[in-house]
């Protein structure tokens, strides 16, 4: 149904001068001012399925995508806000820890200080101590070396004494001489006291009878019987002698009864020398 | 419609976080028509975007339309224009009273008097025919210029007629839907300015 109403400019009549097919279409003209209800109801419809359209595929997705960009961004913020407060919060952590540590390091450099100055003073006491000990063991060391040259120049005096009284009594010896260390051997047995004399008496109570009294130099007949009497004497009991020369006794005379031995002569003396001499260098070597 | 609702499918096929250029143009487009509808109904963007979306958008199209050859813009013909302004029309009606009730909204045309009523009454429908005639007038007059002056003057002339058409067909676009949109708001924000002026009297 096409219904016309109302409005209708009719410029087409009025202008018959101008040449009216010639200039505009009026039959057009009049097509758009006229109102039609079935192209308004198709309009309208039109509309309403194009508002139905487009609310479904344009305004719904774009809707829909911007949410999901709004919703994206506001949890990228979210996180950035959290990374940033969790970053302050680990800077701060670290602010911290870094003026901690410092405090750390100028306590534990302190303490070190302190350390090295105990150990120094520790090792410079121990220093000093071992310097001392070491000094005391050098003078001691010292005063030893110098107490063993002293006694080993004493002992090489000794030897060279002994060796000079040796070369000298050799050079000196004979009758005389000898003659000398009997009568020194006589007064000596004389002069012994009851105590030795009696100790003397005990040790050749079991021993052999047989006395061997030997000389450098041949004995006076006199000699001997003054020898066998003061032999008797003191030994209280009659014994047999044997005299025996020997020239390694250098002068004097020896009496030899088992084990017991008696001896007045330049050998033995020699000999009793050289050995004190060696018992003395054993004792300043074992030093 | 066809090309608008195969343009929005194809535009709308991949929709990506990060857009591309044509989701960019899209999505530039829905938010100036919904900041536009923010700055005159805050409390109705959701509701209203819609509606007004596609207004402005189909009357982009169908203004452009004429620069066409042969192809004629839907909006020269009253019919046309006389839909859109009934819809317009019945639109504010329709968002009024689901807004606020059907009595509620009855009762905004008998304040601050009832002597306004017919006024109420005779404003709805000039304004709903103004908005008719208005967008029909307008484009049917540039239309008609183009080709008078294309009879007279040659095949160049009208240049920059067309460039005058461009502009028109965006401008009587918007001032159609911004036009539609404030009676809408009018329609819906009555309500509320009654309902706060109660309640400040009230306190």
């Amino acid at each position: 149904m096409r219904c016309i109403v109302g409005l209708k400019i009719m410029l087409g009549p009025e202008m018959n001068g101008v040449g009216r097919q010639s200039l505009l279409p009026t039959r057009c003209l009049e097509k758009t001012v006229e109102l039609s209800w079935s192209t308004l109801a198709l309009e309208m419809f039109n509309f309403l399925v194009l508002l139905w359209l487009l609310k479904r595929f344009f305004y719904k997705p774009v809707q829909s995508v911007i949410k999901r960009r709004q919703d994206s961004i506001e949890e990228r913020l979210a996180r950035a806000e959290q990374m940033e407060v969790k970053a302050n919060k680990m800077l701060s952590q670290y602010e911290e820890r870094k003026e901690q540590w410092h405090l750390e390091c100028e306590q534990a450099r302190e303490a070190l200080q302190t350390e090295i100055k105990l150990k120094r003073e520790k090792e410079e006491r121990s220093l000093r101590d071992s310097l001392e000990q070491e000094r005391q063991r050098n003078l001691t060391l010292e005063i030893q070396h110098s107490h063993d040259l002293e006694r080993q120049l004493e002992l090489r005096a000794l030897e060279q004494g002994s060796q000079f009284a040796a070369q000298l009594l050799k050079l000196a010896s004979g009758p005389e001489l000898e003659n000398r260390l009997i009568e020194l051997f006589i007064h000596a047995l004389n002069s012994l006291d009851e105590d030795r004399i009696v100790e003397l008496r005990n040790q050749l109570s079991h021993s052999d009878a047989l006395m061997q009294i030997s000389s450098a130099f041949t004995l006076t007949e006199e000699k001997r019987i003054t020898i066998k009497k003061l032999m008797k004497k003191i030994l209280q009991r009659d014994l047999q002698y044997h005299f025996v020369e020997d020239s390694e006794l250098v002068a004097g005379l020896r009496i030899r009864v088992g084990p017991w031995e008696l001896g007045a002569n330049i050998n033995d003396e020699l000999l009793g020398f050289s050995s004190l001499m060696g018992d003395l260098m054993i004792e300043s070597t074992g030093r | 419609m066809v090309f608008l609702t195969v343009l929005a499918l194809v535009v709308m096929r991949r929709l990506e976080l990060i857009p591309g250029p044509m989701q960019t143009l899209a999505e530039g487009i829905h938010g100036a028509i919904e900041e536009a509808i923010r700055a005159v109904a805050p409390n109705h963007v959701t509701q209203l975007l819609p509606f007004i979306g596609t207004l402005w958008i189909f009357l982009v199209a169908a203004n452009l339309c004429g620069l066409i050859p042969g192809v004629h813009s839907p909006t020269r013909d009253l019919s046309a224009t006389t839909a859109l302004a009934i819809l317009v029309f019945l639109s504010v009606h329709w968002f009024g009273i689901r807004s606020k009730g059907f009595k509620a909204y009855l009762r905004h045309y008998l304040s601050p008097s009832p002597i306004l009523l017919p006024f109420q009454l005779v404003s709805e429908i000039t304004r709903t025919v103004a908005l008719a005639v208005r967008l029909f007038g307008n484009i049917m007059s540039l239309e008609m210029a183009a080709l008078m002056i294309l009879l007279v003057a040659g095949f160049l002339a009208p240049l920059p007629i067309l460039m005058l058409h461009i502009i028109e067909a965006l401008v009587q676009a918007y001032i159609f839907g911004m036009l539609a949109l404030i009676y809408i708001a009018g329609g819906l924000q009555s309500q509320q300015l009654r309902s706060s002026s109660k309640g400040e009297l009230n306190e």
